[in-house]
């Protein structure tokens, strides 16, 4: 298995206080110790990379709100610091990087950990700590870039991926499965959402919503759609703020139920699976859940 | 959002208030960071109309089997 980092993640830095912050590289990293993966440095994305999902406008304005020092703030909740663009765009890079990697056979599976998060970035819209909706940006690589015929994503954080939702909306070749606490925000993710061709799956699941109920919820609707879809390749968009443990969020996920869901996703996939880091914001958590993520899926892909 | 403690209100108090909450949820023009405040201010608003109602439908079905006999009726507070 592959795990593609770059220090430029830790260049990224919110204001004191901020969930998202420097300090979850760490745990990831320590998450990670001792894992027997292949560590590769991601490569600088591209504005093209960008541009396969969100307008030049977009990419253009991000890059260049970036402060020379202090803070830019976008949203409520998002903000730039000097270092935020080049962190994004190694997230992106590192994405492209690992698609290219397992589409080419160079590993069966590979993980991408680092931040800033992507699934809440909509075409023309930073919020909810993401930028660039990297995942989508991995599937439309595939799509486009490789000419896969069939990609389908999974996105477990515990918010909706609502910037994956609205960039792949008319993308009938992407299946799009979310599951989500809900209520929540970003608000999104009923499940009458279902895109412009029915490729779109929402699973909201309630607060407290434990292990044992997410696994059916995965077992009767999200795993048998995958499945059924037969893709070419799959990306997982890896949020491991539904941990019991997490600060923003109310479900009751432990580190297993992480390592449950690798062994599942990775035998519906068909043996190609790219999972990116989204949330997960209680350290000691993210940590165990990364460990028990990427050493799940480290076993089976070798 | 008023600073009323939850568990004092009234029940359209209760309503309303968790009206406002989970319209600002479906908006999503909450903070990530302050979503899950609300939705847990959302659970205990939904709770204590829970409650209110229970205790109303308690008293309405005194009130039921008391029927015919003169006891009278006790009145309905809290809604």
């Amino acid at each position: 298995m592959l795990v593609y980092s770059h220090s430029a993640s830790s260049d990224h830095v919110t204001p004191l206080g901020h969930p998202e912050r420097v300090a979850r590289m760490a745990a990831v990293e320590q998450g990670l110790a001792g894992l027997a993966v292949e560590r590769r440095e991601c490569p600088l994305g591209t504005r093209e990379d960008v541009l396969l999902c969100h307008p030049a406008s977009h990419h253009d304005r991000i890059l260049a709100a970036v402060p020379v020092d202090g803070w830019a703030q976008l949203d409520g909740d998002t903000y730039l610091s000097p270092g935020s663009y080049q962190a994004a765009m190694r997230a992106v890079g590192g994405m492209g990087a690992a698609v290219d990697a397992v589409l080419g056979g160079e590993a069966g599976a590979a993980f991408v950990a680092c931040r800033p998060p992507g699934h809440h970035a909509e075409a023309r819209r930073a919020m909810g700590f993401c930028l660039f909706g990297t995942v989508a940006i991995g599937a439309m690589r595939a799509l486009d870039r490789h000419g896969l015929p069939r990609v389908a994503i999974v996105d477990f954080d515990v918010h909706h991926g609502n910037g994956t939702q609205d960039l792949l909306w008319d993308e009938g070749d992407c299946l799009f499965a979310s599951s989500h606490q809900m209520p929540l925000y970003p608000g999104s993710g009923r499940p009458e959402e279902k895109g412009a061709h029915g490729q779109v799956l929402n699973v909201p699941l309630r607060g407290g919503t434990d292990g044992a109920a997410m696994r059916a919820a995965y077992e009767r609707v999200i795993l048998p759609a995958v499945a059924d879809w037969k893709p070419d390749l799959l990306l997982v968009s890896a949020g491991f703020d539904a941990h019991r443990a997490d600060p923003l969020a109310g479900l009751e996920w432990e580190a297993e139920d992480f390592r449950w869901l690798a062994a599942r996703l990775w035998e519906v996939s068909g043996g190609r699976v790219v999972s990116s880091l989204e949330g997960g914001y209680d350290l000691p958590a993210l940590s165990e859940s990364v460990r028990a993520y990427v050493e799940e899926m480290a076993r089976l892909s070798a | 959002m008023t600073d009323k403690p939850v568990a004092e209100m009234a029940f359209e108090e209760a309503m309303a208030a968790l009206e406002g909450v989970v319209t600002q949820l479906e908006r999503g023009e909450v903070k990530l960071e302050e979503s899950i405040a609300l939705y847990e201010r959302g659970a205990a608003l939904k709770a204590r109309c829970e409650v209110l109602l229970r205790e109303a439908e308690e008293k309405v079905e005194k009130i039921r089997l008391a029927e015919g006999r003169a006891v009278g009726t006790e009145p309905v507070t809290g809604l």
